[in-house]
């Protein structure tokens, strides 16, 4: 087997994700088709325009969190393909030196998708289970006529069967791009080597610049992830605050959960693969008597910049949407208030996500410090 | 002087242990020229792993100057490796996403040596200055090797198998370069080599088998590097 079991189900921070995805799409699409069932029960002119806004609602919901995680998922399986790629690039080159076709290799990359499909499953059985209070809450109000769960055998189709197939051929599709690789690069570990334009600078960087530059460079992605993380941290939080204001306590806690688990999986699996990915430089670095706070600071540090642009873009993102919503969907529905930026929301998340980033960080240097020497000298 | 104290070594689990060393005492005065000789297997890089304070011995006390390096902490180990310890590994261990010139700068920043560039024009690889590890021969990967650990200036450094890979001719003219900047700036040194022919080069032989020093040479007349047999 040249995937193993084990390293498909490893992902599990990418099934956490298409877990949550498929969670709040199964919740926000069943309740759209149990309304849009009792459409023509509803009479009144507000509980008509109100029946109008919480479709728009659903579907604005569905589209941001099903699109922005869907999306995550998919980079973050490409980047563990990928990962597991480079991180066996030799023993891959040996099976194609061998004669085995790339795509004879490919295909059993299939197990990568396997987590996307556990995901789904549980986000879908999770949300069966979430459904009852969600329509006891939207019932509550009264507005509507009382409206039951009812089951839609079609969602299994299109938010278990049909992602997860998409997902184990994506994986197989792209294994099978990243192999074409000439066999000895495989296994002599060539990286792709990315050559940077050199400024004609006076001023040579020294060892550590260009170390961080080439931890940055080699893989983008992860600055990718790291702000990505940040983003999802800041403005899901400050949406959360604010829709406990706006709308109800459920969608606030709903936000809230998917926002922290999100920027939590994609923080831990970002920096766990910084740190595994760069065991050897660690190692080789303490040889030379660079100290752990040296390390960290290059090696963690560098990132830091990065993991705050996301906080900053999230804020912004999360005004814009909330205002765009607000102005444009609930337009004409009376009673809305008007959506102002709160700076105290924005400061409060803001701590939270300091004290909880340099926390993690400060987690991962002691992993760091535990790179031993002789885990290197046997490789 | 560095001097090593029945040190003791064994890996694995406590109930099946595999001694690796077993009681090793050895001196070296400083500014000495040593070459360890012994059959492959025989603990010749568990030794110099110890000795440089990569790694700690199950019991045993390894003595710089009055300090012995097995009771420090980890933070001071790292401190005492940066001041006194330069390593060029068997398997050369370079950062494979650097040029050779960052490569070389590694060791060179560690004490602020500008002059890095006469080290890798030395080892003759200023036409690779730019080039990645992995576009590199095996022989030109440990020549970068060489440098690095060069570049930080060392009060004592230790070759594992340094001219392993390299052939006669470059071989000669890399060692002749070693045991040069040898004598002008005074460090110990330490090689573990599987060719005899360097031991002429050195004062003092040891030759280790299976985790036991079994003879311990001193060499009043060191030749050069050109004088040796290869
Ligand atoms: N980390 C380790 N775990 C288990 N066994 C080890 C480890 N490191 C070394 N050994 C064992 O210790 C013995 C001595 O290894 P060492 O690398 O010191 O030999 P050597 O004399 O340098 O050999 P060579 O000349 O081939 O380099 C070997 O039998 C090896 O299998
Ligand atoms: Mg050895």
């Amino acid at each position: 087997m040249i995937v193993s079991f084990k390293d498909g189900v490893k992902l599990f921070g990418l099934s956490i994700v298409s877990c949550c995805a498929v969670l709040v799409c199964t919740m926000f699409v069943n309740y759209q088709q149990d309304l849009m069932g009792i459409a023509d029960k509803i009479t009144t002119e507000t509980a008509q325009m109100l029946y109008q806004a919480q479709i728009s609602m659903g579907k604005v919901i569905c589209f941001i969190s099903g699109c922005c995680l869907l999306s995550t998922s998919m980079v973050l399986m490409l980047f563990y393909v990928k990962h597991y790629i480079d991180m066996h690039q030799s023993v891959l080159g040996m099976y194609k030196a061998m004669g085995y076709s790339s795509f004879a290799i490919a295909k059993h990359f299939w197990i990568f998708g396997v987590s996307v499909c556990i995901g789904c499953i549980a986000g879908w059985s999770l949300a069966y289970g979430i459904c009852p209070l969600f329509y006891q809450a939207q019932n509550a109000d009264g507005i509507f006529p009382q409206i039951e769960v009812t089951f839609h055998p079609s969602l299994i189709l299109f938010l278990i069967i049909l992602p997860s197939l998409f997902f184990i051929c994506v994986a197989i599709g792209y294994g099978y791009f990243k192999l074409q690789a000439p066999v000895l690069d495989l296994l002599k570990e060539r990286k792709e080597l990315h050559r940077r334009k050199r400024h004609p600078k006076k001023e040579k960087p020294s060892f550590l610049q260009g170390l961080r530059q080439s931890i940055l460079w080699e893989k983008k992605v992860l600055v990718f992830l790291m702000t990505f993380s940040a983003f999802c941290f800041s403005s899901m939080t400050q949406m959360a605050f604010a829709m406990d204001e706006l709308a109800s306590e459920m969608f606030a806690v709903m936000l809230m959960g998917i926002g922290l688990i999100l920027a939590f999986t994609i923080l831990l699996l970002s920096l766990s693969t910084v740190v595994r990915t760069n065991r050897k430089t660690i190692a080789i670095m303490q040889v030379f008597g660079y100290t752990d706070q040296v390390c960290q600071r290059t090696i963690l540090g560098s990132y830091r910049p990065f993991a705050y642009l996301g906080f900053l873009l999230g804020t912004g993102y999360q005004y814009g949407l909330l205002k765009l919503v607000l102005t444009l969907v609930f337009a004409q529905v009376e009673g809305i208030p008007e959506y102002h930026f709160d700076i105290g929301n924005c400061l409060i998340s803001l701590g939270l996500f300091l004290i909880s980033y340099e926390m993690v960080m400060y987690c991962f240097f002691q992993k760091l410090k535990k790179v031993s020497l002789q885990s290197i000298m046997i490789e | 002087m560095i001097r090593a104290k029945q040190i003791i070594k064994s890996y694995g689990t406590s109930q099946n242990a595999y001694p690796v060393l077993k009681g090793i005492d050895v001196d070296i005065p400083e500014g000495t020229f040593m070459v360890i000789l012994g059959a492959s297997g025989s603990g010749k890089s568990t030794l110099l792993h110890i000795l440089s304070g990569l790694e700690c011995p199950d019991s045993g006390s390894v003595i710089y100057q009055n300090q012995d390096i097995t009771q420090l902490s980890d933070q001071e180990r790292t401190a005492f490796r940066k001041d006194t310890v330069g390593f060029i590994f068997q398997q050369y261990h370079l950062l494979p996403h650097l040029t050779v010139e960052k490569n070389v700068q590694m060791g060179a920043d560690l004490v602020k040596n500008s002059a890095y560039h006469e080290l890798i024009e030395a080892v003759g690889l200023q036409d690779k200055i730019k080039s990645y590890p992995s576009e590199l021969s095996g022989g030109e990967q440990q020549r970068v090797a060489i440098a690095r650990a060069l570049a930080k200036k060392p009060k004592v450094l230790f070759l594992d198998e340094p001219t392993g890979a390299l052939d006669e001719q470059t071989g000669r003219s890399i060692l002749q370069y070693i045991s040069e900047l040898h004598q002008q700036w005074g460090f110990t040194m330490i090689m573990v080599t599987h060719n005899e022919n360097i031991a002429a080069m050195a004062d003092q032989v040891v030759i280790m088998n299976s985790g036991k020093i079994t003879q311990v040479k001193s060499n009043p007349s060191p030749k050069h590097a050109y004088e040796i047999g290869w």
